[in-house]
């Protein structure tokens, strides 16, 4: 060879252009490689390998793009260029993308494997030539890097030329394919066995036997040429260096997919878990898919095939996958992703419905459940906290709920959160805006001692047992534990527990959870609505004023239900706590036998007295409820002159009783009590359950028809006013009527003895209702909490306006401890939730005003 | 119109009517019952001295019982007796 000689090189190179021109752009003809190899060796011998390398690039480069890149990406062009919505017709035609997929990139592939075996034919002739040649240092390098570089090549054309709406066609792709194996799926009924089966014979006749030569006859499953199609298309893809584009591509499409299978499993139906149904599904449909396309892409390392000696973190989990065996590791790194993701976005879709999830309390309890196991699984707690706030924030503490339904709401978020919380942290998170709120509305202590000891109250929404009010039931959840678990869980503890309950302070935010709840303290529902009143001191209180007005307002003696409840308070409070009440339902029992006692012996004197008449009372009709003053929160006690037969009937009794028990007395609560009546008219009889003073009012008419407010007033020794408001139940019920007297404040009451010239059909109403007046028009014998505690505070209320014009405006606990330090005649010995109550008390009065935490004089 | 009553259900309390309102001895309500007892009224009467003076009935007892010598009215330090 004449290296030096320049006409040689350039015909040696123009040789060489017009071989490789023939090579590249021939119909498939590789037969010029022969021809090829001396011209090659010769410019590689003048060091023109580089050139050889580069032109011959160029030059596939050129022919690549201007015929199979142009036609490939013409395919798109309909779709690339259309507006969004016309892109939607695109989506529904159900080929699509498919079918212009797969032929275009069938053609393409084709293209591309011409030009590789043409790289093939290059790189061959250099490789001969460096074998004969001492230097190969020099251009081993040509021909070891021609491939690479010809694969770089293809993927930057490519990417370079890419339509910005191609990763969205893939997308679009993956999502219809994976749907059309969603639905084969749910066609084999979702059992489990299905799936096996499907999957297990595909695995066996169709994959292994597939893997070897494409296009062999045998028995393909539908699912498994579905996967086989989504294989080659991936493949495709791959070779054109889309791999990554690709992996996203069918990743983001698997977990749309799996995003709207948790939606459509779990929907708005609390009452069944769906978290092992969606797991099922992942390993039926998304696992089994990834399965089949990495055994296809030929990406699967099984253990099985000895290779095991890379163990990681994973290889111990699960061991074999139904329809699938043992997993490789791409595999459960696949599963452990899809699970995370199945777990969180269930988590969010309860977290973000908690709200009536708790409202459905218990029978929500599977989605509770579920989210509890999510929790456990993405450590997310603090997601639930932040959004359950703010729902309650939202739903439930405003002013048109009732202190009933927060209340109950309340407790079934207590209920609900202890099972997916058991050290109550988060409990104690999302309860305290509940409590504070609670603790400004003033029906709150009567709430909830109506709902902790009345069966047949509060609980209007039906659910739990009839009868059963909340203390019942926590008694009961009590007991069951005790037997679950007695050894840490005795009558000391639980006492204990409620000792502790007030001075209870929430854990560590970083608490272990997983430390168990046995060591740690139970969460007392209890403790937790104490904690809302204050003290148990003022939710006792409260109780007996309610005790004492309900027991005051019966008419018998029949208090079995509240001897139960006090059991279970006194378990609750201790006994000593619950002594007065005790004492008061001690009296009702003593009352009881008292009466029979007094009755049988005055029954006995007055049947010798002969020649009774028949319209004078028998001693009877009177029973007597008598009480243990002391014991009984302050009874509001009234003047009424009783009629005289009755007053009669009450000295006889009260004499019995100095009889008996000498030498204690009775004193007559006159105004308190129950009065059965049975009016009778000329055509018709109206019985009524009243109080006293309905009573004496209404007797008086049968001395005479008609009576003005002030004479009947002096007669029943109440003043005017209280006798016009209380005249007004009878004449709401039509036995008396109201006329303007010749005094303009007097008036004249006269009763209807005959119904003929009114509505006679409302007779039959009149006894329907006849026993139902006691609610609202009974009136209250027993001086309220608030009351008291008004009469009690009202000498501090000078101190507070005192302060407060000094001041200008306070904190609530500025005050309280103001008055702490400063008020000595009488000392001050108030709690923080007396005073808050006493003061929005003041507020409604509109002698003070509240801004944002601050009381101020109202102007 | 007649009114005829078919149930009069009256409230009353009871006192033990005594001059005083607490027990010398234990400084409790007369009406209630001594530091002993559980209940008010039969389970824990009043009883008055000759001298006039009323206690608890278990309070004068446990008085009596620790006197060594001869027992003294708590109140006008004149002999106890019972009234009779
Ligand atoms: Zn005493
Ligand atoms: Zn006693
Ligand atoms: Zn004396």
């Amino acid at each position: 060879m004449h290296l030096d000689d320049a006409d040689g090189a350039l015909d040696s190179w123009a040789r060489f252009c017009s071989l490789s021109g023939e090579l590249v752009g021939g119909a498939g003809d590789l037969s010029v490689g022969p021809r090829l190899a001396p011209v090659v060796a010769d410019l590689c011998a003048r060091g023109l390998a580089t050139l050889v390398r580069d032109y011959f690039l160029h030059n596939l480069e050129e022919t690549f793009r201007n015929n199979a890149v142009k036609m490939f990406w013409q395919k798109f062009h309909p779709y690339c260029n259309s507006s969004a919505v016309e892109r939607i017709k695109f989506c529904v035609q159900e080929s699509w993308p498919e079918d212009v997929l797969s032929i275009a990139l069938e053609d393409i592939c084709l293209e591309k494997s011409y030009q590789e075996k043409c790289v093939l034919v290059l790189v061959h002739v250099l490789q001969s030539y460096e074998e004969k040649t001492e230097n190969k240092l020099k251009t081993v390098e040509f021909s070891s890097s021609l491939m690479p570089r010809y694969q770089l090549m293809v993927s930057s054309v490519l990417l370079t030329t890419l339509p910005l709406s191609f990763p969205e066609i893939l997308n679009i792709y993956f999502k219809k394919k994976l749907e059309e194996l969603n639905t084969m799926m749910d066609g084999s009924d979702e059992t489990d066995l299905a799936c096996h089966e499907l999957f297990g014979r595909s695995k066996v006749s169709a994959w292994d036997s597939k893997m070897d030569i494409d296009g062999q006859e045998t028995v393909i499953s539908e699912s498994g040429n579905l996967v086989r199609n989504i294989g080659k298309v991936v493949r495709d893809l791959r070779c054109l260096g889309f791999t990554s584009m690709t992996e996203d591509s069918y990743s983001s499409a698997i977990i749309w997919l799996l995003k709207s299978k948790v939606y459509e499993l779990a929907g708005d139906d609390y009452r069944i878990p769906v978290l092992g149904r969606v797991k099922k599904w992942i390993q039926a449909v998304p696992l089994q898919f990834l399965h089949s396309l990495l055994a296809y892409l030929g990406d699967s390392v099984d253990y099985e095939s000895g290779l095991s000696g890379l163990k990681s973190p994973l290889a111990s989990r699960p061991s074999s996958f139904p329809g699938i065996g043992v997993p490789s590791e791409a595999l459960l790194r696949w599963h452990m992703r899809l699970e995370y993701f199945a777990y969180e976005t269930l988590q969010d879709l309860r977290i973000g419905k908690l709200f009536e999830i708790i409202v459905d309390y218990p029978e929500s309890s599977p989605a509770i459940e579920d989210l509890k196991q999510c929790l456990e699984y993405t450590g997310q707690h603090s997601k639930l906290v932040d959004s359950f706030i703010s729902s309650l924030r939202y739903r439930l503490l405003t002013a048109g709920a009732s202190t009933n339904d927060i209340l109950h709401q309340y407790v079934s978020t207590i209920k609900a959160l202890r099972s997916i919380d058991p050290t109550g942290v988060f409990l104690e998170a999302v309860g305290e805006p509940i409590r504070d709120y609670l603790r400004g509305r003033k029906d709150t202590i009567k709430c909830i001692v109506t709902m902790l000891t009345d069966g047949s109250g509060g609980n209007t929404n039906g659910s739990g047992n009839a009868g059963d009010n909340l203390l019942e039931e926590l008694n009961r959840d009590a007991e069951n534990q005790e037997n679950a678990d007695y050894d840490d869980h005795t009558n000391i503890d639980e006492k204990q527990a409620w000792l502790n309950s007030e001075s209870w302070e929430p854990d560590p935010v970083e608490a272990d959870p997983l430390k168990g709840s046995r060591n740690r303290r139970k969460i007392d529902i209890l403790g937790l609505m104490v904690s809302i009143i204050g003290s148990k001191d003022q939710l006792v209180n409260e109780y007996r004023v309610m005790l004492a007005e309900k027991l005051l307002s019966k008419s018998d003696f029949d208090i079995d239900s509240d001897i139960r409840t006090l059991e279970l308070l006194k378990i609750h409070f201790g006994e000593s706590s619950m002594q007065k009440c005790e004492i008061m339902l001690n009296d009702l029992i003593d009352s009881k036998r008292t009466n029979s006692n007094i009755k049988t012996s005055l029954l006995r004197t007055f049947e010798t007295v002969a020649g009774q008449e028949e319209t004078e009372m028998s001693h009877d009709v009177l029973d007597a409820t008598i009480i243990s003053s002391n014991f009984w929160p302050p009874i509001q006690t009234e003047d009424l002159a009783v009629p005289a037969s009755v007053d009669q009937m009450l000295s006889d009794f009260a004499k019995r009783f100095h009889q008996i028990k000498t030498p204690r007395k009775l004193l007559w609560k006159k105004n308190l009590g129950m009065v059965k009546l049975e009016l009778q008219f000329e055509d018709r009889n109206m019985q009524f359950t009243v109080v006293p003073v309905h009573a004496a009012i209404v007797m008086r008419f049968q001395e005479k028809p008609s009576w003005t407010s002030k004479t009947l007033a002096t007669e029943i020794g109440i003043p005017v006013d209280s006798l016009n408001r209380r005249i007004g139940f009878w004449t709401s019920k039509g036995v008396l009527t109201e006329s303007v007297g010749p005094d303009a404040d007097d008036h004249i009451f006269t009763v209807v003895d005959s119904m003929s010239d009114v509505n006679k059909n409302s007779i039959v109403n009149e006894s329907c209702e006849a026993f139902q007046m006691t609610e609202d028009e009974g009136e209250s014998s027993v001086a309220s909490v608030e009351e008291q505690l008004k009469k009690e505070m009202t000498v501090y209320e000078k101190f507070i306006i005192g302060m407060l014009t000094n001041f200008g405006n306070m904190t609530l606990d500025k005050i309280h401890n103001t008055l702490k330090m400063f008020c000595a005649e009488p000392s001050y010995d108030k709690s923080l939730q007396q005073l808050q109550s006493f003061l929005s008390g003041l507020v409604s009065d509109e002698k003070l005003e509240m801004r944002d935490g601050l009381y101020l004089l109202k102007k | 119109m007649k009114v005829k009553v078919l149930q009069w259900h009256a409230v009353a309390s009871w006192t033990w009517d005594a001059q005083d309102e607490t027990c010398g001895i234990c400084r409790m309500a007369f009406d209630g019952c001594c530091p002993d007892c559980k209940f008010p009224g039969d389970d824990c009467t009043l009883i008055w001295g000759a001298c006039n003076h009323a206690f608890h009935l278990h309070c004068i007892l446990k008085w009596v019982n620790s006197q060594t010598s001869i027992p003294l009215c708590p109140m006008c330090r004149r002999e106890w007796q019972f009234k009779g």
